[in-house]
């Protein structure tokens, strides 16, 4: 109940196209997409969230990943990441 | 001082197989590879609450700042080299074919996009039933290419009007010929290629067949059945029986008393025009909704789901059923192909038309009247194609006709780009020398530079496209959006 509304709360938001939550193991939870596109995504951003992370750290070792966006030509891919799980949100923003 | 490394032994000895064995390795076409996934997976419902509220606030404003930033407007980056020019990378033909003055009737790519095929037979009316007509193909990443020497030759005892490669196994390739048959070719075979023909029956088309599609199965798993449109006004479905035979599954007929008149349209006299089918598009959308287009003129709208009967049955052993459900506004001579755009989000299915009246017409599925209409020439256009990847461009064939020199555009491959004009074609190719008409042209949708265009001179000519005829802008679609709503205001 308060999941579900919390994420649609961030899938309402203005130019938002998809919503997911992926587990640590790169398993999605929760998703506004459909089964393939879910799992493209999960796969491929689990693994770029690791890499990501693991060149923050070693980069300095105190430091720790706490967001992560890709800007592309079509959209932009925000990633917040946590121990647990994995929040996806894909916007198009309006130019 | 001096070192030395102590003696090492070495020995010789050679080693040869002297039984081989050899195997091929082909992956077969994968099953759907999505599995689903359970949505009860061990979680704890707290720990995902109290993550999601965590970041929520965080990715909010994330989202807002984005909506209202401006950082990136006009920000551009080039991960491939921009090709300015487009050039012709290769012009195919076979000889033998050229020397009996035979026409390129129709090209095609195949699956994996390395591959084009063309038809030699004639357009130009006459009765060549009985002349021989051929199949070639070039695979265009083999070294060695030789444009004059085609990778394969089928020989054919009727003209082929149409090919087709199957969407996805590479080797299988249908074709309608003059005399109304459909024939399926497998090049991989290296002796009799043909594994599937219609043979002349009750059932066959009593004209040629101008344009042949396969169409994905009920499962959509497989795409084994074939359709094929004729100037006998017929639209038919085809099945594979066992012993290589074609057997009509479904049929369709397409009767002038039968075409649904719109109010708006009543000035049009539809009792004499004809209606023989020439080409036919199938929506992206709905894979039930194609439009044809017909001699008479006009594009109708039609269901794969129609039921009433046809008015004029001719004896099939499938009864034919008409298909149309709306018939759009004419073009001053038969219109010779539509195409339907692979984009668009919205019920507004978009369409092209183009005809002898040298005009393409942008129609869209829900009005009778087009949205826009371009005179692109005084001649005559033999194809339309949308891109598929940028949902602004479209190519058009032409040739023939007669010509007053002052709106001629020279050349006959034109490629139009919404964003640069709404007008006049971005860019025009000529294709063989002296005034031969382009009959067909194809799009490569895996190797998406390459454009195929076939004419009258017996030549196919590959196209690579410029970069800005290939990449796909980033307000591309709600331009095109814009384009379609604008007009029907």
């Amino acid at each position: 109940a308060e999941v579900e509304e919390t994420l649609k709360r961030i899938q309402g938001h203005k130019g938002v196209i998809a919503t997911m939550v992926i587990n640590a193991e790169g398993i999605p939870i929760r998703t506004t997409l459909d089964n393939s596109a879910t799992l493209q995504y999960a796969g491929l951003l689990h693994q770029l969230t690791m890499k990501a992370r693991s060149t923050v750290r070693d980069i300095d070792p105190q430091n720790d990943l706490t967001f992560l966006r890709i800007r592309s030509k079509k959209h932009e891919i925000m990633i917040a990441p946590d121990k647990e799980y994995l929040l996806i949100v894909v916007q198009n923003p309006c130019e | 001082k001096s070192c030395q490394t102590g003696k090492i032994s070495t020995a010789e000895t050679a080693v040869q197989s002297h039984t081989s064995r050899d195997a091929g390795v082909q992956t077969d076409q994968s099953k759907d590879a999505a599995q689903e996934f359970q949505q009860e997976v061990q979680m704890d419902y707290a720990s995902l609450l109290s993550f999601l509220r965590r970041v929520e606030g965080a990715v909010i404003k994330e989202l807002n700042k984005n909506w209202k930033s401006r950082a990136f407007d006009g920000f551009e980056v080039n991960w491939t080299d921009q090709n300015e020019t487009v050039l012709c990378l290769h012009t195919l033909s076979y000889p033998e074919a050229q020397d009996q003055n035979l026409q390129v009737t129709s090209v095609s790519w195949n699956a994996t996009g390395s591959v084009v095929a063309c038809s030699y037979g004639r357009l130009d009316g006459g009765d060549w039933s009985t002349e021989k007509s051929y199949v070639c193909t070039w695979n265009l990443d083999r070294r060695g290419l030789n444009p004059q020497r085609p990778d394969l030759v089928v020989d054919v005892p009727s003209s082929v009007m149409c090919l087709a490669f199957h969407p996805s196994r590479p080797s299988l390739i249908a074709g309608g010929l003059f005399s109304g048959e459909l024939v399926v070719w497998d090049t991989s075979r290296t002796e009799d290629p043909v594994i599937r023909r219609t043979g002349m029956t009750e059932d066959t088309h009593t004209d040629p067949v101008y344009q042949v599609n396969w169409l994905p199965d009920s499962k959509r798993r497989s795409h084994d059945r074939l359709l094929s449109v004729s100037t006998d006004g017929k639209i038919l479905v085809w099945r594979e029986e066992r012993d290589g035979r074609l057997a009509l599954a479904e049929g369709f007929a397409v009767v002038a008393q039968q075409v649904p008149r719109s109010a708006q349209l009543r000035k049009f006299s539809w009792g004499e025009a004809a209606v023989g089918v020439t080409s036919l598009s199938f929506s992206h959308f709905d894979p039930r909704v194609f439009v044809v287009g017909v001699e008479g003129g006009f594009s109708l709208k039609c269901s794969m789901a129609a039921e009433r009967p046809a008015l004029q049955q001719t004896g099939t052993s499938v009864p034919l059923r008409a298909p149309a459900e709306l018939a759009f506004s004419p073009h001053g001579g038969p219109v010779y192909s539509v195409s339907c755009s692979p984009f668009h989000r919205q019920v507004l299915n978009l369409f092209l038309s183009c005809g002898t009246d040298g005009q393409v017409h942008l129609h869209s599925m829900l009005q009778p009247q087009p949205l826009l209409s371009l005179q692109l020439s005084k001649k005559y256009l033999f194809c339309v194609r949308w891109s598929p990847v940028r949902p602004l461009v479209f190519a058009a064939a032409s040739g023939e006709g007669n010509c007053n020199k002052c709106l001629c555009f020279t050349g006959d491959v034109h490629l139009f780009d919404f964003e640069k004009s709404a007008q006049k074609p971005a860019l025009s190719m000529k294709q063989a020398a002296g005034e031969r008409p382009v009959y067909s042209l194809e799009f490569n949708t895996k190797q998406t530079r390459l454009l195929a265009a076939g004419d009258a001179a017996g030549a196919v000519r590959v196209w690579q496209l410029s970069s800005d005829f290939t990449e796909q802008g980033p307000r591309e679609m709600s331009h095109l959006e814009q384009l379609a709503g604008e007009i029907t205001d």
